[in-house]
Order: C-alpha cells, then sequence, then structure tokens
C-alpha cells in the first residue's frame, strides 16, 4: 500500500517508537516527517562506521548525505522480506563509504593500505589520544574477536581490500584468509544474537 | 562453482572480500540460489547488528541541514517541472485545438462554398427554367399565339413535340421523349418557310427524353409553315443533313 503523499500529513505517530520498516515505507510514499525521523534514528548509528572507513569527518559527512539521500530515493524499493532497516541502511553505507576510498585511491595512485590504528593495537607509535578516539568508533562485537579474526574483517569491511589482497597483505594462504573470515562471521553472529 | 562451501563464500561476499573468478561465479550463482541468497542475508545482517554495537556519534548537523534542504528543494524542482510540463502540455494542446479548428473551419467553409456554388447554380436553373416558363404562358395569353404539335418520325416514333408560336414574339419548343442525342450529335430546331428550313437553334434532352429551346421573333423573315427537329452533328448544320425526328408537316 502507498501512503498518500502530504507534506505535514505524515502518518508517523509522534510519540511512539515507528518500526523502521513503516518509516521506509512512508518515505517511500514522500513523506518528509519520516525521513527526518529516519535520518536521525539511523545517522548516528552509521555515523561512525562511515567515518571509519573514510578517516575524513567532512569526508564522513558528504558520504553520510549521499548514503541517506538515496535511501530516500530508493525507499519504495525496499523490501522487508529481504533484510532489515538496519542491514539495508548499514549494507548502503558501507559500500558507498568504501567507493568513496577506492575514488581517493586512483585519484592518489600512491595508495599502500596502512594497517589501522585499530587492528594492530600492538603497533608502537601514533598519538595517543587519537588512537583512543579511534578505539571509540570500534564496534564493541568486533572488539570481541580473536586478533587474527578481527584483522580480516578490519581489512575487508573496513579498509576495502580483497581476499587475495588481504592475504598478500598478511603472507598468509588465501584459504587461511577465507577459513578466517567464515569464522570471523560465525562469531560475530553468536556475539549479536546472544542474549 | 568454487569447491568452498556457500557459507564462507556468502561470509566473504558479505564482507565485500571475493574477488576474481570466485566473484563472477558467485554473483551469477546468486539469484539462482536461494539458499546462497539467505546465507549473504544472514551475513548482512550480522555484519549490520556488529556495526552497530560501535557507539552512536552526530554527525555534522550540517550534513542534516543540507540533506533535508535537498529533499525539500528536490520536490519544489519537481512540482517546478511538473508546471513546466503541463503549460508546455497546455500550450501544445490550445496549439492543436486552433489547428484542428482552422482544418475544420477551412474544410466547413469549402464546404459551405461548395453548396453555396451549387445553390447559385440550381437558382440560376430554376430562374432560367421560370423565366422560359414565363415566356411559354405570356406567348399563350398572346390571342395571336399558336400551339404547333409536333410528331415523332423515323428512329424517335414515340418523341411529341409542341411549339408555342407567336410571329411577333417569337417562340418556344417543348419536346418529350426524345432519346438523348448519340456522342457528337445534337438536335436541331428548323423554321420553314417558302418550304425551305432555317436554322433556328440546336438544343439537347435531359435524361427524361425532355428538351426544350426559346426561339427568337424574326419579323423581317417569311411567315413560318412550319417546325422540324432534325438529329445534326455537334455545332449544328447550314442546313438539314440528318435524319428528321419530329416535324410538323404531315
Amino acid at each position: 500500500m502507498r501512503l498518500p503523499c502530504h507534506r505535514g500529513a505524515s502518518l508517523i505517530v509522534d510519540g511512539m517508537p515507528t518500526p523502521g520498516t513503516e518509516l521506509i515505507r512512508a518515505m517511500a510514499a514522500g513523506d518528509h516527517e519520516a525521513f527526518t525521523r529516519f535520518y536521525d534514528r539511523y545517522a548516528p548509528l552509521v555515523f561512525p562506521l562511515v567515518l571509519r572507513v573514510v578517516g575524513e569527518r567532512a569526508d564522513a559527512a558528504d558520504v553520510l548525505q549521499d548514503v541517506f539521500w538515496e535511501a530516500w530515493r530508493t525507499a519504495a524499493a525496499y523490501d522487508s522480506a529481504r533484510g532489515t532497516p538496519e542491514a539495508w541502511i548499514v549494507t548502503r553505507a558501507r559500500t558507498r563509504a568504501i567507493d568513496r576510498v577506492r575514488a581517493v585511491r586512483r585519484r592518489s595512485e600512491t595508495f599502500v593500505p596502512a594497517l589501522d590504528a585499530a587492528s594492530a593495537p600492538a603497533a608502537p607509535g601514533g598519538d595517543v589520544a587519537e588512537r583512543a578516539g579511534d578505539r571509540a568508533l570500534v564496534a564493541e562485537a568486533l572488539a570481541r574477536l580473536p586478533a587474527p579474526q578481527r584483522e580480516v574483517i578490519e581489512l575487508a569491511y573496513y579498509a576495502g581490500l580483497t581476499q587475495s589482497e588481504i592475504a598478500e597483505r598478511l603472507e598468509q594462504p588465501l584459504g587461511t584468509v577465507k577459513t578466517r573470515i567464515r569464522l570471523a562471521l560465525a562469531r560475530l553472529r553468536e556475539l549479536v544474537t546472544l542474549p | 562453482m568454487s569447491h568452498e562451501p556457500f557459507e564462507t563464500l556468502a561470509a566473504i561476499y558479505a564482507v565485500g572480500a571475493l574477488d576474481g573468478d570466485e566473484l563472477t561465479q558467485f554473483e551469477a550463482h546468486l539469484p539462482t540460489c536461494p539458499a546462497c541468497e539467505a546465507a549473504v542475508r544472514d551475513a548482512e545482517e550480522t555484519l549490520a547488528r556488529a556495526v552497530l554495537t560501535a557507539p552512536p556519534q552526530a554527525p555534522p548537523a550540517a550534513a542534516r541541514e543540507a540533506l533535508m534542504r535537498r529533499v525539500t528543494e528536490r520536490r519544489d524542482v519537481r512540482s517546478r517541472a511538473w508546471l513546466r510540463w503541463a503549460a508546455a502540455t497546455l500550450v501544445a494542446a490550445g496549439a492543436a485545438a486552433v489547428f484542428a479548428g482552422t482544418w475544420v473551419a477551412v474544410r466547413y467553409e469549402a464546404r459551405l462554398g461548395q453548396m453555396a456554388r451549387e445553390m447559385a447554380a440550381a437558382k440560376e436553373a430554376l430562374r432560367e427554367e421560370l423565366s422560359l416558363d414565363r415566356r411559354a404562358v405570356e406567348l399563350l395569353r398572346d390571342p395571336t399565339t399558336r400551339v404547333v404539335d409536333l410528331r415523332g418520325r423515323d428512329g424517335a416514333a414515340a418523341a411529341n413535340g409542341r411549339m408555342i408560336w407567336n410571329a411577333a414574339g417569337g417562340g418556344h419548343l417543348l419536346a418529350t421523349g426524345l432519346p438523348p442525342a448519340p456522342p457528337g450529335k445534337t438536335y436541331a430546331l428548323w423554321a420553314i418557310a417558302r418550304g425551305t428550313p432555317r436554322p433556328v437553334g440546336l438544343f439537347a434532352v435531359d435524361a427524361n427524353g425532355r428538351g426544350g429551346h426559346r426561339v427568337a421573333a424574326d419579323t423581317a423573315r417569311d411567315a413560318v409553315q412550319g417546325f422540324v427537329v432534325t438529329l445534326e452533328p455537334e455545332g449544328g448544320a447550314p442546313a438539314p443533313t440528318g435524319p428528321i425526328v419530329l416535324t410538323s408537316t404531315r
């Protein structure tokens, strides 16, 4: 069902949390109020991810705008049977952030992926305060992974490296990288589904 | 397809690390395999929930403002575009209506013009017919007017004619039962005086075999004794050459 498109006549009722799927449905009908609420709910959750990937706050704000703009425009294509609103917006945000990083890399042509400070906590050097700030951006669930598993997730999901690049980077067999990724996902799944 | 268990491929795909042939093959396989699709979805849900365990952090307020402005402006642009579209459509529709109207008017005028011409022609024919009848009536009022019967001859035995004749006022031939003149031929009326036929006019008959001809008075001539109608070549002849179809002489 499509909701009527009336500015200021939001069908979203104040005072009670509206499911994300309802917000997206209202957005699909052109409801600005629903979009504002969607942004206010999900932007602070997604922003740390984008910032973690692109590094610069201004760039991250740019990417965030693109991500939510795309969400606004493609809300009608959202299918709740194919995933939660959280997965919908997070997957989109991660993809756009990686796109931005890769575009910057192509432009600079000087990319040598450095192990992220947070993914190599034992690495010496770096400003202590900065590292503390970085660490605050790391997802709790991720921090609870065994180091080798966390490392491959960091490199793949946050740095945008492929399995071959990770294997080369870590000087590990491709099969080992594959296994670590699989194990990491299995462990994360346990962590996020535990009560 | 690779020998990797699909859970592994789905996990690597979900973190965006699948590459090369494996990526190509997996992406081709994915839409055909609900199990793999579900595994990817499951991995994406897991990653999303894991990512969202990070402490929330408010993005710059400017980003929110810019985004909301963008959404609102875009709607305004859209509505202005709609208005422009509507205006253009109206202009086009107006032009089409004017064109159609002009076309109809031109056609109508053409039809009207044709009708007017037809009316004028009919009126002219009626007037001509009326003036002939009036002259015939006037001729009949004249006590000196004679009515001369003409009978069919040769190939037109069914034909009949009546000549209303006044020596001073001229005459009027009314013929019936004449077959239409063959192509290249026409009927010719002759006045006979002193035993000699004098051409007094050419006429045609209508589809009903009716024809008529008005003959001007010619007082300078000798008294007319009778009338003859012959079939002559188109354009007539100085003296009768064709067969006699009607004659007042016995």
